[in-house]
């Protein structure tokens, strides 16, 4: 194959096969590289280092040519039709040496596809450095000549034979057709009798599992020790995203108003300078604040699935959450949108069934997202008595905050159960069967670079959305009175007319102006109210703002259905946003944002009408 | 006998599908090594029904009892 002229080159392999280090070591990209089976989800591109003419394209990481699943089968389509319109001219087939048989039949498989495309192959024998440590070979030049095309041996991870790549590809030729008579059957029994026979003739020799693997998998798969470090280990992802990034989101907010402190003064008095106040600075500040949690909860995660960990959790959590229609492989992303619904959809990427993965998408904003404690936390602080029980042990709000999440937890899982079992479709899927990969140190770089891009994901593609309705919104309460009163504005003026709506659980207008200014995000409510009562700083000074709700003779049933109204509700405009971008279309996320919303309002309604009843 | 009924340690050549099992199923499980013949061990059976991890060539699997008890072993 020439590569002295443009060139395209496909890699290909199996979840697991390194085969998007690979890619990062030939293209320099850093590309997301993960410790956890299917993670590749797009199609990442990138120039050879040494060859800016020859480009690599990494397909999403496949078990075999013929897909099971919905997901799979996208991958693949790709990958045949990318043959079919002859936009490869060569295919390097990534083959994890250590575990040559399986790996051989999805490449028998790839020798047979490219044959009949006329399109070179190369198989990239990787994890040379593994074989290495146990002192172990393979024979290369056999596997080579019975396969009649190039084997070259590398490691992805110590870049060992990354050299010879180029002039490998250079040499690649097209399987033979002889050679699909000879080993190439349709028949899958005889396909892995082939990859069996060629394994134990030229692969290598002995047994290569780490034992480590096994004892690991003996602690963290435990019945109480396995159960006490999953804990361990979560109560530290919690500590990440509250604790380690609250310096960085401090420094946001301080940096967002320093720069407006200097942009302010430059800006003339009146409509301009209060946009760029209040809607500039105040609304996409807001939403600055959560890149650094973002950031952290990313770089943990990616650090749980380089690790092996990942893959150890989906075991623990599979039996429970399959009872709600939901896979092992759930949990993270539920997790994670337990501080914020946005990372934890771009988690739940890892979840390769696309019909679980959509249930995952349907459980991710009832998650108690930290959002939504600002509000929880002022309207427990307005109705329930900061009084201890049990001798100071128990305290009666933290037990109604912690009622309150566990409440939005709870939903989250009877949505997915119910849903799943009104569909026959999305009962049936496919089984449980995951790679467990060896434990290993993670590497800093691709964590900190995929981090990275992931921010930086949110900020131009959810911002652009965000900055969109936040306008609308700025508008609606700015106008027709240049921002003098909030209740006389637009804003105000639909808070009126929806006043029936929420009348009939106890709320005035005022309350239904908090509501449609929290559709912007779930924390502006606290400061909308505020501003309604005349309270500046209402965010940071829950008191008198709580007094002055007790005073405003809300009753109690008002305020718990004010609390089960905002653990339903769907009023987040980022989360919308990264939904429609992650699913491709907006109809998931008006379909949720509608059913949430009635969901919500039934909800608050039937908990007014039962806390008064009691009361 | 079953895959799933496999105890921690013991180990057992696969002897066929059953009838129930998808083809596309079945046909994935042959490509990932759970095919007739195959010796597979049973390397972890964690309590409370979590999915069991199964050994095949130097390769470990967690399989839940939905897939594992369509895979008779001898």
């Amino acid at each position: 194959m020439p590569t002295t002229q443009a060139s395209r080159i496909a890699l290909i392999g199996s979840p697991n096969s390194g085969k998007s280090l690979l890619f990062n070591r030939l293209t320099g990209l850093n590309q997301k590289v993960a410790n956890f089976p299917g993670i590749t989800v797009n199609i990442a591109s990138g120039q050879s280092l040494d060859n800016k003419a020859v480009q690599y394209l990494d397909f999403p990481g496949v078990y075999s040519l013929q897909a099971i699943s919905g997901e799979e089968k996208v991958a693949v389509e790709a990958f045949t039709s990318a043959l079919q319109d002859n936009l490869l001219d060569a295919v390097v087939c990534v083959v994890d040496i250590t575990r040559l048989e399986k790996g051989l039949i999805f490449a028998l498989q790839v020798l047979e596809t490219c044959h009949r495309h006329n399109i070179p192959v190369l198989i990239a024998a990787n994890m040379l450095d593994v074989l290495d440590q146990h002192g172990m070979q393979f024979d290369c030049s056999g596997l080579s000549k019975a396969l009649r095309v190039s084997v070259l041996p590398l490691s992805a991870k110590t870049g060992a034979g990354l050299e010879q790549v180029s002039q490998s590809l250079a040499d690649a030729t097209v399987p033979p057709e002889k050679f699909q008579s000879d080993i190439i059957a349709s028949d899958d029994s005889v396909n892995h009798l082939h990859a069996q026979e060629l394994a134990e003739k030229y692969g290598p020799k002995g047994d290569l599992l780490i034992n480590t693997q096994t004892q690991l998998d003996s602690f963290f798969l435990h019945s109480w020790l396995g159960g006490l470090s999953f804990l361990a280990i979560m109560y530290l992802l919690f500590q990440s995203i509250f604790t380690w990034a609250a310096p960085a989101m401090d420094g946001v907010e301080a940096s967002i108003q320093w720069l407006a402190s200097v942009v302010l003064p430059l800006v003339p008095a009146g409509v301009a300078s209060d946009f760029v106040s209040d809607a500039l600075f105040g609304g996409l500040g807001a939403f600055l604040v959560f890149v650094p949690q973002i950031f952290v909860l990313t770089m943990v995660v990616g650090m749980l699935e380089d690790s092996g960990y990942l893959a150890r959790a989906a075991v623990i959590c599979h039996k429970p959450l399959r009872f709600f229609g939901l896979t092992g492989k759930s949990f993270i992303p539920m997790l994670s949108g337990v501080a914020c619904a946005i990372p934890g959809i771009y988690a739940a990427r890892t979840v390769e069934s696309t019909r679980k993965r959509w249930l995952t998408y349907l459980a991710i904003p009832l998650m108690p997202c930290s959002a939504r404690l600002p509000v929880y936390s002022l309207i427990i602080a307005a109705f329930i008595p900061a009084q201890k029980a049990m001798g100071g042990l128990i305290g009666w709000q933290g037990l109604a905050m912690f009622g309150i999440y566990l409440f939005g937890i709870l939903c989250a899982l009877l949505v997915t159960a119910v849903v799943s079992r009104s569909n026959a479709e999305l009962r049936t899927d496919l089984p449980f069967v995951l790679e467990m990969p060896p434990y290993r140190l993670p590497s800093w770089r691709p964590l900190i670079i995929n981090a990275w891009n992931r921010s930086k994901h949110f900020v131009t593609k959810a911002g652009k959305v965000i900055f969109a309705v936040t306008l609308v919104i700025w508008v609606l309460g700015y106008f027709p009175n240049y921002g003098a009163s909030l209740g006389d504005s637009w804003l105000g003026t639909m808070g009126q007319w929806i006043e029936p709506i929420f009348a009939p659980f106890g709320l005035d207008w005022r309350y239904g102006v908090a509501i449609l200014s929290s559709f912007l995000a779930r924390e502006v409510f606290v400061g909308t109210l505020g501003t309604m009562f005349g309270i500046e700083g209402a965010e940071e000074n829950f008191t008198s703002l709580a007094q002055q709700i007790q005073d405003s003779g809300l009753p109690l049933g008002a305020g718990a259905a004010l609390l089960v109204f905002f653990a339903i509700a769907l009023q987040c405009v980022s989360t919308l946003a990264v939904l429609q971008r992650e699913t491709g279309s907006w109809r998931l996320p008006v379909q949720l944002f509608i059913s949430y919303s009635i969901f919500a309002y039934t909800a608050a309604l039937l908990v007014f009408h039962l806390v008064e009843l009691l009361v | 006998m079953t895959l799933w009924d496999l105890t921690q340690g013991a180990s057992a050549k696969v002897s066929r599908f059953k009838s129930s099992i998808e083809s596309g199923y079945r046909t994935r499980l042959s490509e990932l090594g759970f095919h007739p013949g195959e010796q597979i061990a049973c390397v972890l059976s964690p309590s409370m029904g979590a999915p069991k991890l199964y050994r095949v060539n130097n390769t470990v699997y967690s399989l839940d009892d939905s897939i594992a008890s369509l895979i008779e072993v001898a």
